[in-house]
């Protein structure tokens, strides 16, 4: 019974992760939020809410998020009004795209979605947001072509994550959009980078927190439990 | 000796109602075989889990909003806004799953050492009632935060019961309360998803009344006579369920804090449009092994009653199963018959979670074959089985 009690377990584990539909599974990428204890990147978080502000929010909202917010991720009240300041904003209002749903409706045919917890509502998460932003081609690569003989439908651009490849949404990303405020260079890989972190942060604000509470709490039940071990081993040592 | 002031209270209050009699004769006192293995210790392991979502379920429902416009940013407000909101939330989320993983190994327990058979029939129906109610409360649970697998998995399973003959197009606008699954639906399903558990304990009640009453089965499965078989549950086995907790919550808190999402799908956290269908409609992965048998059926109304009964037939058998020797350790020919039983669900539940087309269908009918199969030929498992020699006493 011990045995099959074990194999149970290690068949159950893969049997219950679902493989993500559509495109190619991305590349993994080297996040620092990833591990046992990470920790916001004020810079990065930074030059990603710079792009998030001033590229995504042309046309997404971040409808969950509001400057103060910032506040949890190391930033201090002054950094949150300066940056609130510079778009019109009070420190608790959401920011909220100018572009309204009807237009979008209008001009892309479809709504836009919202961006705050877009990294965990994909497969790959964050991978997977990085492989998007970073997948664009000009027209179809040779590789596809015999998938579109027609070219691609109008409205339609070709990005290598995007299941069946045809993404309404045009390369969001060029060299050079934004000007970071700590200097570095903006190439496109620069920028997804940066943003999808900031994304990973709007989507799990709680992360540093749970992993964090996940230690304490870990440390205290190996120890819980080994002296419950003992104390079990001790009571039963008389039954036969 | 003079007694304490304590102890006059208690007796006086004792005589009363007698709850702390009751206490010590049910938790303390209680006779308990002293060769139970770690196999016993999910009984009480599903008890804490049924006690710590109920727990967290209070305190998510003071902050939830079952309205299609509230219910996903509710969710929402719950992970960033409420004081640990997200570890409320969190727990309840792992700790549905981590339930039926415990109920789900207490039941193959049952299954191996035969605690379904007599005396223990009733104790057996009342597990297999409260498997169902789990469901229920599970399926509506996962609609709550109104995602699109939410969605999408209500209208997909609710539609089942259109199947029911001449009246299944009515019960189903009856159970969504309009031409779709919307508002009221979500509304009385938030109502059903509070009040179910409470049902659930209900029948745990009963479950440990009946238990009790013929006392728990053992990995021998002979009825034990002798007094020296027995210990007290206090503090034998006290000791032993707390143990056990501990190693049930070190996972159980590694998923919490750090895969939350992992037993998910990440389309729940698009909210919920009636005007896009998912690429696949996956129900949660406790429920893959009976989706795969709905699937494997061509005919939907067979689809229906084959899923069903595939959990329905455990109610007979007790009665199925011809033979007097209850543990699977004593049995050549049951043994294995039932250990490639629980492969076979696992097998039904990767084809689950799996689009239903070329090879799964194949392979999800033969696992459905051989899932009713089992159960069919155990009368004459019992019949031609040679037993080995099962020991008179421990």
């Amino acid at each position: 019974m011990k045995t099959l009690f074990t194999l149970a377990l290690a068949t159950l584990i893969p049997a219950m992760s679902f493989a993500a539909g559509g495109g190619a599974a991305p590349v993994e990428q080297d996040w620092s939020f990833k591990g046992i204890t990470p920790d916001w990147d004020k810079e990065q978080l930074l030059r990603g809410y710079t792009v998030a502000t001033q590229v995504c929010m042309s046309c997404h909202s971040f409808k969950y998020i509001s400057h103060r917010n910032l506040m949890k991720a190391k930033f201090t009240e002054a950094d949150v009004k300066a940056l609130a300041a510079d778009m019109d904003l009070g420190i608790n209002d959401k920011l909220i795209s100018q572009l309204t749903a009807e237009d979008a409706k209008a001009v892309y045919g479809k709504s836009i979605p919202d961006l705050s917890l877009m990294n965990k509502a994909r497969g790959n998460g964050a991978d997977y947001v990085f492989a998007l932003l970073t997948g664009y081609e000009d027209g179809v690569p040779a590789k596809y072509a015999h998938d579109f003989e027609n070219g691609l439908p109008d409205g339609g651009y070709f990005n290598h994550a995007f299941p069946g490849h045809v993404i309404a949404m045009p390369q969001p990303l060029n060299d050079d959009q934004v000007e970071y405020r700590d200097g570095t260079s903006a190439t496109v890989e620069q920028m997804a980078k940066d943003v999808t972190y900031f994304m990973q942060w709007t989507a799990e604000p709680e992360l540093l927190a749970r992993k964090k509470l996940g230690v304490y709490i870990m440390l205290y039940l190996f120890i819980f439990t080994a002296l419950a071990y003992a104390l079990k081993r001790q009571i039963w040592k008389d039954v036969h | 000796m003079s007694k304490s002031n304590t102890q006059k209270a208690i007796e006086w209050f004792d005589y009363r109602l007698p709850i702390f009699s009751f206490m010590k004769h049910s938790a303390v006192e209680y006779p308990t075989p002293k060769n139970l293995s770690y196999m016993w210790n999910f009984g009480s392991l599903a008890g804490i889990a049924l006690v710590l979502q109920i727990l967290t379920g209070i305190f998510l429902a003071m902050h939830y909003k079952p309205d299609v416009n509230l219910a996903f940013d509710s969710i929402q407000h719950i992970m960033r806004d409420v004081n640990s909101g997200w570890l409320i939330r969190n727990m309840h989320m792992v700790g549905a799953s981590f339930f039926f993983i415990v109920v789900y190994i207490h039941m193959a327990r049952g299954m191996y050492y035969g605690s379904y058979k007599g005396p223990r029939e009733v104790l057996w129906w009342m597990g297999v009632i409260i498997f169902f109610l789990m469901m229920a409360t599970a399926f509506m649970g996962y609609v709550l935060p109104w995602g699109q697998m939410s969605f999408w998995g209500a209208t997909v399973i609710t539609n089942l019961l259109s199947v029911i003959p001449f009246v299944g197009e009515h019960v189903v606008i009856w159970l969504w309360g309009g031409y779709s699954v919307g508002d009221a639906t979500l509304n009385r399903f938030f109502s059903l998803h509070y009040l179910l558990p409470f049902v659930i304990f209900a029948v745990v009640f009963l479950h440990l009344w009946a238990l009790h009453t013929h006392k728990s089965n053992n990995p021998v499965g002979i009825d034990l006579k002798k007094d020296t078989d027995f210990i007290p549950f206090h503090p034998y086995y006290t000791i032993k369920d707390i143990f056990g907790l501990g190693v049930y919550l070190i996972p159980f808190t590694f998923m919490v804090c750090y895969a939350p999402e992992y037993l998910g799908h990440p389309d729940n956290y698009i909210p919920a449009d009636p005007m896009v269908t998912p690429a696949h409609i996956v129900p949660e992965w406790y429920f893959l092994p009976f989706y795969a048998i709905l699937r494997a059926v061509p005919d939907k109304l067979f689809g229906v009653i084959a899923m069903v009964a595939a959990i329905a037939i455990l109610f007979v058998l007790p009665w199925l199963d011809s033979s007097k020797v209850r543990s699977a350790r004593f049995r050549p020919l049951f043994r294995p018959l039932l250990i490639l039983f629980f492969a076979n669900m696992f097998v039904l539940g990767w084809v689950g979670a799996k689009p239903p087309e070329g090879i799964y269908i194949t392979i999800g009918r033969l696992a459905t074959f051989y899932h009713f199969a089992f159960f069919l030929i155990l009368p004459l498992v019992g019949m031609f089985e040679k037993p080995k020699p099962v020991p008179k006493s421990l």
